[in-house]
């Protein structure tokens, strides 16, 4: 075996590591292989080397500088937690409140949402003006001619062109809500429509 | 091995009553409790976080962190009843977490060279000097391998408890633990030109 092979072995050795039996075969070929002693005793002073360099105490103020800090953090959580459930317990007490004022009220019970009231305003009506777009004769009355199916197309009947003028016409419709202070007024205007 | 042993009496002991009531009345919200526990822990915390990350300010930052989520998860410690290993690992987690935020470039050269040329460099260096090449001397190692040196060796704890603390099995941390000091030896001994 490569003594490279052993270092690993060496090292729990040195550590203590290793079970009875097997750093009992370690110690056997270290006493046995100079090269490992060497390296053996390396690893030992190199870990002596080490921990003393890792031994040097920390100034206390190190130590207090964390733990005011860690206070100084909790502290500021605390606080917060505070002032977030003051609020909170301000806005569920007033809710309570509210609720304990709206169910208390004497000889009212629960009514169905009224419905709001709705007023239509109508300008008076006027009768629609009657315009004549042509001024057409009194149409005589045209006897009644049943046309056969031989028979030729006749002189048909002159239509009476008429154009109906109807001035706009305005709609008011007013809504009633629970609340006096809020009509709500809903205009609608109809402009002249052509039939 | 009697170094092993003296480090481990160093760190905080659990299971002392003192300390299960210090825990119950900091979960009670009793803040004066909260900093009589950080002072129980806190060497061993913030001592643990600077040789997993090398920088002071780093390992504040970190001890920070630690001793905020052994705050918010008082509950878990005390079940688990081993504050110090809880601890452990947390720090390592949170280490490891920082160094993921914020790596620390190792310039190779600043390693790599000798601090001095002098026919025997280890006693002309000084021990400030000899301190800060140690302390490099954990970058040459892996994130797995030196937390596994540093809980091993340095902080002294048992090869189950290093595992425990990170989540490995004692085979792996057998493993990470010679491989580094194989790493550190080398690194020694470049350092210094010399078998140390």
């Amino acid at each position: 075996m490569n003594c490279s092979d052993w270092e690993e072995r060496i090292a729990m050795y040195v550590g203590g590591e290793l079970a009875a039996s097997e750093a009992a075969e370690v110690g056997r070929h270290v006493a046995d292989c100079a090269g490992c002693q060497v390296f053996a005793s390396g690893l030992q002073q190199s870990l002596a080397l080490l921990r003393a360099a890792h031994q040097e105490p920390l100034a206390p103020a190190h130590f207090a500088a964390v733990r005011a800090r860690v206070l100084a953090e909790l502290a500021g959580e605390r606080r917060a937690w505070w002032r977030r459930a003051w609020v909170y317990g301000l806005a569920g007490a007033a809710a309570v409140a509210l609720l304990v004022a709206l169910a208390g009220r004497p000889g009212r019970a629960p009514q169905p949402v009224r419905r709001p009231e709705i007023a239509v305003t109508r300008p008076p009506a006027e009768p629609p003006k009657v315009a004549v777009a042509e001024a057409a004769p009194e149409p005589k009355p045209v006897p009644r001619v049943r046309h056969g199916r031989r028979a030729g197309p006749g002189p048909a009947p002159q239509p009476v062109q008429l154009a109906l003028a109807r001035p706009p016409e305005t709609m008011t419709v007013k809504l009633v809500t629970d609340d006096p202070n809020i009509v709500i007024y809903w205009i609608t205007e109809t402009r002249g429509e052509q039939k | 091995m009697k170094a092993l042993a003296f480090l481990a009496t160093v760190g905080p002991m659990d299971g002392a009553g003192d300390g299960l009531s210090t825990v119950a009345a900091a979960q009670a919200g009793d803040l004066a409790a909260f900093e009589l526990l950080m002072q129980q822990y806190e060497r061993m915390v913030l001592v643990t976080a600077l040789r997993l990350l090398g920088k002071l300010e780093d390992a504040q930052d970190a001890s920070q962190e630690v001793f905020l989520r052994l705050y918010r998860n008082l509950r878990k410690v005390e079940s688990g009843s081993n504050c110090a290993g809880w601890l452990y690992r947390v720090t390592v987690n949170v280490c490891h977490d920082q160094r993921r935020r914020r790596p620390a470039p190792v310039a190779m050269e600043e390693i790599a060279e000798p601090a001095d040329a002098g026919p025997d460099p280890q006693q002309s260096a000084t021990e400030a000097e000899r301190r800060r090449v140690l302390e490099l001397s954990l970058r040459v190692l892996s994130e797995k391998e030196r937390a596994a040196l540093v809980l091993r060796d340095l902080e002294g704890l048992s090869t189950e408890e290093v595992a425990r603390a990170l989540g490995s099995s004692e085979a792996t941390v057998r493993s990470q633990v010679s491989k580094a000091r194989v790493k550190v030896r080398e690194f020694v001994e470049r350092y210094f030109r010399r078998s140390v």
